[in-house]
């Protein structure tokens, strides 16, 4: 299963590669769109010169041509996707040549899992069907399975150690499926993966990074390792999640509009990239060597929020790849690699948060020397991502600014023929409105028309009419969210280069989704922004505001919007009435099917609710069982002498540490930081000493917090 | 046959207890001594009663033999102790290992392999019996340790310096690849402008 390895420690030899030269699909694909943004600017240019020119008019011209060039890469994207997907797309991955019968096996490769704090019983189920699947297909002794936790939460670590023991037990997986936590997390989940090729990247030619919510299908975690072997020059391939599992309504429009439009948008990505794809950060599988080599990320210079740490790691890590000319590829037609999506809008905004603030900082490396430029687009487009709301903003505060001294000029409103369009101003206006949502909505059309030429995949999403009738809810529910992504994104795009973080409290559900509370703690901003706004637009301009109702409904209904969109059992009613299917749902494949009755099983069992505080702790201590496995991975840790430095570092085995277990003990763990809980849950003989402790001790000798602790498992 | 709680637990020898007493302690004593060792035979999810039951029944027989020369030390704390040296003990047995010197290694040591082996699925009654045990239950004891990683293959890695002098790029800005192709959207929207320009006069 080993990799013959070099020298442990020395760098392996790597050949250069040749410099290979992109072609002219970058080119007529942003031409296209470059085209198109240049002919609609015109008409939207020619608008505003009918009333007079001036300087707001420019300011307004320029944002409408960044805007809609940003519409318009989508919509060729969209195009050049169908188009693709109608004639056949040879220069695919997949496409470039027999992979099936190559022999993998002297290939070995590691399947990580990096988690932080997440559901351990989640992330163990994942892999079990990951790893189950593995096993069908008679290739799963190629592979071996990490878990790698970098969770801070001693709860979640305990509960981390328990449930992977429990996995190997039940798999037979002994030497299959291995744990690690980190004692320090630095360089968070980029360290993390780190930290793990530095222990064991010798041993795996290839390594496939996952989520702590991914699923991969064991066929397709075989056809990656049997591309990358077919393949040498190429550093990595992303494949295409679709998401999986979603119960809510925003989840399930969220899971319907990725599996309905990825497809036409994926392939028309690969069009222009090629084999100068982009990494995603997961459900992806990587060449060991080339990524040791030249992927360690530098710290970047200055301060936060730009400087330091390289947050979101995986644009820069496929970039750097690229730059040494190893290939990235997007194997879009490889099913069988799924993940999960947030659940709600305000969750969905949490994960914005995060990568609102990765994509800017991306500001810092789009200039890097050696970047190929399809790196740059991938970084540019990335940025805009989050960069183009507060541009929508300002582009619709212009305009009522504009209408605001218009007003208050007391002049009245004379406008000249346009020199492109001889049609009255309103007529005009609607012209280019119309424009606009064309080349919004074509992505969607063209989806469905894709959808609609394929039998199989019309079934799976119960049927054209039933697709149809999906996209347009899909539509309507973008159209009332989007200026809540606005407002978000302006935030967090102001936020972020202000380097202040943004305090968002625990999420508060119910068993069904979002509380009212918590939704109008979150969103009162919103509607408040959303009643102010819409009124002055009605007193300033009573025409206009009928084309400010999508956006001010959209903040006002907020909450609403919030709370009913995160319920399941809306979610299920949408289900039952056929909408917003997907193909995991209609026809799931085996792994989707054991992993979904495996936790409602669980959930029976009452083996997924929340936990009360300190229980992870308490199982730690009290639970025989939890404490061996605790202990074991501790004094296993210490044969690796960096952990063992850093075990020393931390202070393990000092008195100090001693004398904290027995404030532990006497005082209560309620009663501790968590750093010092931490610190105790790391020294193995002090964890080992504590068992005796707390089960020797007669019940006045313990804080009282011990008692119901133990009484728990007296059943 | 005898089967009186009394004739179980009162060590052979011993003095008759006044009402109310047991070893010389009060019977509230032993029960929640009684209490903590079954918790902590549940803790190993020993779930059969009977089993339980008389295993709690064999500690506390030791630890009232205890008792009555160490009248100092609390019940509770005796009968825990006696566990302890019980299972530990047990453990030495069955892992074929030394019972002094390093019980709480061989303590951890068999706790994680009664999990591995699966004793409360599939050995209950084995626990804590004196051998010889059946071969699959040792062998499933013997040789199951615990594996958090394959062995280590330790290796460096540096971050490679990454120029990112914007500046830097802007002036060796003709070594751009794309330059022509940019240059000749700039043409067009330059176009653009001219005619705009032109047209609106």
């Amino acid at each position: 299963m080993e990799a013959p390895a070099p020298e442990a420690g020395a760098p392996p030899v790597i050949s250069p590669l040749p410099r290979v030269h992109r072609g002219w699909r970058v080119f007529i694909f942003l031409t296209s769109a470059v085209l198109l943004t240049g002919v609609v600017a015109m008409l939207f240019a020619d608008l505003l010169w009918r009333t007079g020119w001036s300087g707001s008019r420019t300011f307004l011209l320029v944002l409408f041509v960044i805007l809609f060039l940003l519409a318009a890469i989508g919509c060729m994207t969209a195009i050049f996707g169908f188009v693709l997907r109608r004639l056949g797309d040879r220069r695919r991955i997949t496409g470039l040549g027999d992979y099936r019968n190559q022999d993998i096996s002297a290939a070995s490769t590691a399947i990580i899992f990096p988690v932080y704090n997440e559901s351990a019983t989640r992330v163990c189920e994942n892999l079990r069907a990951t790893y189950e699947s593995l096993e069908r297909t008679g290739q799963g002794d190629r592979f071996d399975f990490f878990i790698l936790s970098d969770s801070t939460n001693p709860d979640s670590w305990a509960e981390e150690e328990h449930r992977w023991c429990q996995l190997v037990r039940d798999l037979h997986a002994l030497g299959r499926i291995y744990y690690r936590r980190r004692i320090h997390n630095t360089g968070k989940k980029s360290g993390n993966v780190s930290d793990f090729l530095k222990t064991w990247g010798r041993r795996y030619r290839y390594f496939v990074c996952c989520d702590a919510d991914s699923v991969m299908r064991g066929d397709t975690l075989v056809d990656l390792v049997k591309l990358m072997e077919a393949h040498p020059p190429v550093g990595l391939i992303q494949t295409v999640p679709a998401l999986i599992n979603s119960e809510s309504l925003f989840g399930r429009i969220q899971q319907f509009s990725n599996r309905l439009y990825a497809p036409i948008f994926i392939t028309g990505l690969n069009f222009w990239a090629q084999s100068f794809g982009n990494y995603w950060g997961h459900n992806a599988i990587i060449r060991t060597e080339p990524f040791m080599q030249y992927c360690d990320l530098p710290q970047l210079p200055g301060r936060k929020p730009f400087g330091g740490q390289i947050l979101s790691h995986d644009f820069v890590e496929a970039a750097l790849l690229l730059k040494e000319n190893w290939q990235v590829w997007l194997a879009y037609d490889l099913e069988g690699s799924y993940e999960e999506s947030p659940q709600g809008l305000i969750e969905n905004a949490q994960r914005d948060r995060r990568w609102c603030q990765g994509n800017l900082q991306h500001t810092m490396v789009l200039f890097a020397r050696g970047f190929r430029s399809t790196s740059r687009l991938h970084l540019l487009l990335g940025i805009f991502g989050y960069l183009a709301s507060p541009l929508w903003l300002m582009f619709l505060l212009t305009y009522n600014w504009m209408r605001w001294v218009h007003e208050r000029s007391g002049l009245s409103e004379i406008s000249v023929r346009g020199f492109i369009m001889h049609v009255n101003p309103t007529v005009h206006a609607l012209i280019i409105f119309i424009i606009c949502m064309c080349v919004l909505m074509l992505p969607k059309v063209l989806a469905l028309l894709d959808l609609a030429v394929d039998r199989k995949r019309r079934r799976e999403y119960g049927g054209q009419v039933r697709a149809t009738a999906s996209a347009v809810l899909e539509t309507v529910f973008s159209t009332l969210h989007a200026p809540l992504q606005m407002l978000w994104h302006t935030q967090f795009v102001v936020t972020s280069l202000l380097g202040m973080s943004v305090n968002w409290s625990a999420q508060k559900r119910e068993a069904d989704g979002t509380t009212w509370g918590y939704a109008l703690q979150r969103h009162w901003g919103h509607t408040v922004i959303g009643l102010g706004w819409g009124g002055l637009v009605f007193w300033l301009d009573r025409a206009a505001f009928w084309w400010f109702v999508p956006v001010v409904t959209g903040m006002v209904a907020s909450i609403p919007l919030s709370v009913w969109t995160s319920r399941s059992t809306l979610g299920a009613r949408a289900r039952n009435a056929g909408l917003f299917l997907t193909p995991e749902e209609t026809a799931p494949p085996a792994e989707i099917n054991g992993l979904r009755d495996r936790l409602t099983m669980l959930e029976i069992k009452g083996e997924t609710a929340t936990r009360p505080v300190h229980s992870g702790l308490a199982a730690i201590i009290l639970d025989p069982y939890v404490n061996a496995i605790h202990v074991s991975l501790l004094r296993e840790k210490r044969l690796n002498p960096a952990y063992a430095a850093a075990l020393e570092q931390l202070g393990v085995g000092t008195p100090e540490v001693r004398s904290l277990a027995e404030k532990m003990l006497r005082e209560g763990p309620q009663k501790m930081p968590v750093a010092e809980t931490r610190l105790v849950l790391s020294d193995a003989d002090v964890v080992v000493w504590l068992h005796r402790q707390a089960w020797l001790r007669p019940p006045e000798k313990l804080a009282a917090w011990w008692q119901p602790a133990i009484r728990r498992y007296a059943r | 046959m005898d089967l009186s709680l009394e004739s179980a637990l009162t060590p052979p020898g011993a003095p008759a207890d006044p009402p109310g007493s047991l070893a010389g302690r009060p019977l509230d004593e032993w029960n929640a001594a009684y209490a903590k060792v079954e918790s902590y035979f549940q803790a190993l999810r020993m779930r059969n009663k009977v089993l339980v039951g008389h295993l709690v029944i064999q500690v506390l027989r030791r630890a009232m033999q205890r008792a009555l020369t160490e009248p100092q030390v609390p019940a509770t704390q005796l009968a825990a102790e006696e566990m302890d040296h019980l299972v530990t003990g047990w453990f030495a047995q069955v892992l074929q290992e030394p019972a002094a010197g390093s019980s709480q290694m061989l303590s951890t040591r068999g706790r994680m392999a009664l999990f591995l082996a699966d004793m409360p699925g599939k050995w209950q009654d084995q626990f804590l019996r004196p051998g010889p045990w059946p071969e699959e239950f040792v062998k499933a004891m013997r040789e199951t340790y615990l594996d958090a990683g394959p062995d280590f293959q330790l290796a460096k890695m540096t971050p490679r310096p990454l120029d990112l002098g914007p500046i830097a790029t802007l002036t060796s800005f003709g070594r751009v690849p794309y330059l022509k192709m940019v240059v000749g959207w700039a043409l067009f929207a330059l176009l653009l402008v001219i005619l705009f320009q032109m047209t609106h006069r």
